[in-house]
């Protein structure tokens, strides 16, 4: 059976960058499980998540070598749209990921694109809310929410895509333990729903939900042994 | 639900803008511009703005439109001199008209786009698409209008932390201080950089510009009362204007 995200040999570096900032990763997630991914700060984490979400080599360009593949199709052949469909990510900052007056629209921004009807964006609306129990937010502004409910909101935003893998690049740096606690019961959530997720994380306190740890270090990808 | 002219569809507000914006730019008359600066606030409380908040909150600018309308009489003089300085005319009673007309009608441009600020960004972005006008250009007004108050408030962040260096801005010399906030500029402008990179990022990853076309999940419905308020409003300004050019 094809496994729903794989990297194979991820060699990458900026453009303009001293070398591989990712030299030679190999990973591969399987249906259901749930991926910590841990290391230092410039250890090559967010570069990770965008080379798992085609945003390297779609959006930025550099020296990359190596594939991600997506239920065995190579990101590289896959347009940026069709990726948002199978694969969704989550930022760090949750401001810079709100960019509509209302939740609502918010949300259905990713469902508006893919040209959906408006009776199924309405339904993928509530379920997306429901799913991160944001329901009673739908017509408030986002500016009003706390970080963590900005959050919450960036994460059904990708839900109502539906996607079938979910990254979350330090999505709980920003934000407080009673925020932390809702998406990571969010996080269980969509692993019973059998949605395949990558973490990437500096917080050991977020590792409880993970089914397995790797540390990143210096591009490198190696089993965690519970130190940086 | 909102009812009357704060339930007004965001056409007919932009509508009812342009028509006061245009009555304003084209009569000279400080009479007439009094006038439509009468309907403006009255029309702009109508439809709920917070008016009144604004102009508090905007009081310091309120110098700059004395400033204005000072100059505006030292550069355009005419007539009867009110005001000379060895000689050189300062104040005429044609330049202070002139610079009284231009206040009241940088007011009524102002007062009048307070109307459309009733409406939410989103609201405005779905009027414009209905209209025909691309999503793509639409959305980039609603997003600057989003980021705005964020810019202000990283511009504020940036000058506190100067002043937490010990730099008190307000006790240097102009000089310095200009220098200073020359300073500023780039943390300011890469943060915005920064902002503006994400969330380009974000909006790709969710599908943005998939299709040439999108669906609207918000429709817009004009009422009764926007046909009547659009209809009205250029009657009025059509008329207005002939009668202002032929007196």
């Amino acid at each position: 059976m094809t496994v729903p995200l794989e990297v194979r040999d991820i060699w990458y570096g900026y453009p303009g960058g001293k070398g591989d900032v990712l030299k030679g990763v190999n990973l591969a997630v399987e249906r259901g499980e749930v991926l910590a991914v841990v290391g230092l700060s410039g250890s090559g984490k967010s570069t990770l998540c965008y080379c798992l979400s085609g945003i390297v080599p779609h959006i930025y360009q550099g020296n990359l070598r190596g594939q991600t593949l997506i239920k065995g199709t190579p990101t590289t052949s896959m347009k940026i749209p069709e990726i948002a469909t199978r694969l969704g990510i989550v930022f760090q900052e949750p401001d810079n990921q709100l960019f509509s007056p209302t939740v609502e629209d918010e949300v259905a921004f990713g469902p508006e694109n893919l040209c959906l009807s408006r009776e199924e964006i309405g339904e993928r609306l509530e379920l997306a809310l429901k799913q991160v129990g944001m329901e009673g937010f739908r017509f408030g502004s986002p500016n009003q929410l706390s970080g963590g409910q900005k959050q919450l909101i960036a994460l059904a935003s990708v839900l109502s895509l539906d996607p079938e893998i979910l990254i979350f690049d330090e999505a709980m740096s920003q934000i407080d333990e009673q925020g932390k606690a809702g998406i990571k019961s969010v996080i269980v959530g969509l692993k019973e729903r059998d949605k395949t997720i990558v973490m990437i994380e500096h917080d050991f306190d977020n590792l409880d939900v993970a089914d397995r740890v790797l540390l990143l270090r210096d591009g490198v990808l190696q089993p965690f042994e519970g130190r940086l | 639900m909102k009812t009357g002219l704060k339930g007004l569809d965001p056409r007919s507000k932009l509508v009812l803008v342009l028509c006061l914006s245009t009555l304003g730019v084209f009569i000279q008359d400080i009479g007439i511009l009094t006038a439509v600066l009468c309907v403006s606030i009255a029309l702009s409380t109508a439809s709920g703005s917070r008016l009144f908040v604004l102009i508090r909150k905007f009081r310091r600018i309120l110098w700059l439109f004395v400033a204005i309308a000072v100059i505006q009489s030292i550069f355009a003089p005419s007539g009867r001199v009110l005001v000379s300085l060895g000689g050189i005319k300062l104040i005429t009673a044609g330049g202070l008209y002139k610079g009284v007309a231009m206040v009241l009608r940088m007011s009524i441009v102002m007062v009048s786009a307070t109307i459309m600020a009733t409406s939410n960004s989103r609201e405005i972005v779905q009027g414009l698409v209905q209209w025909k006008v691309p999503y793509e250009i639409a959305f980039m007004v609603s997003v600057a209008i989003r980021f705005l108050p964020l810019l202000t408030d990283e511009i504020k962040n940036v000058v506190t932390a100067v002043q937490l260096r010990g730099i008190e801005l307000d006790r240097i010399p102009a000089r310095q201080r200009v220098k200073v906030y020359s300073y500023l500029i780039m943390p300011v402008v890469s943060g915005a950089v920064i902002k503006s990179r994400e969330l380009a990022t974000t909006m790709e990853t969710r599908a943005f510009r998939a299709y040439p076309k999108r669906t609207s999940y918000m429709v817009l419905t004009m009422q009764r009362i926007d046909y009547t308020v659009i209809i009205t409003s250029l009657i009025t300004s059509i008329l207005t204007l002939i009668l202002y050019i032929k007196c």
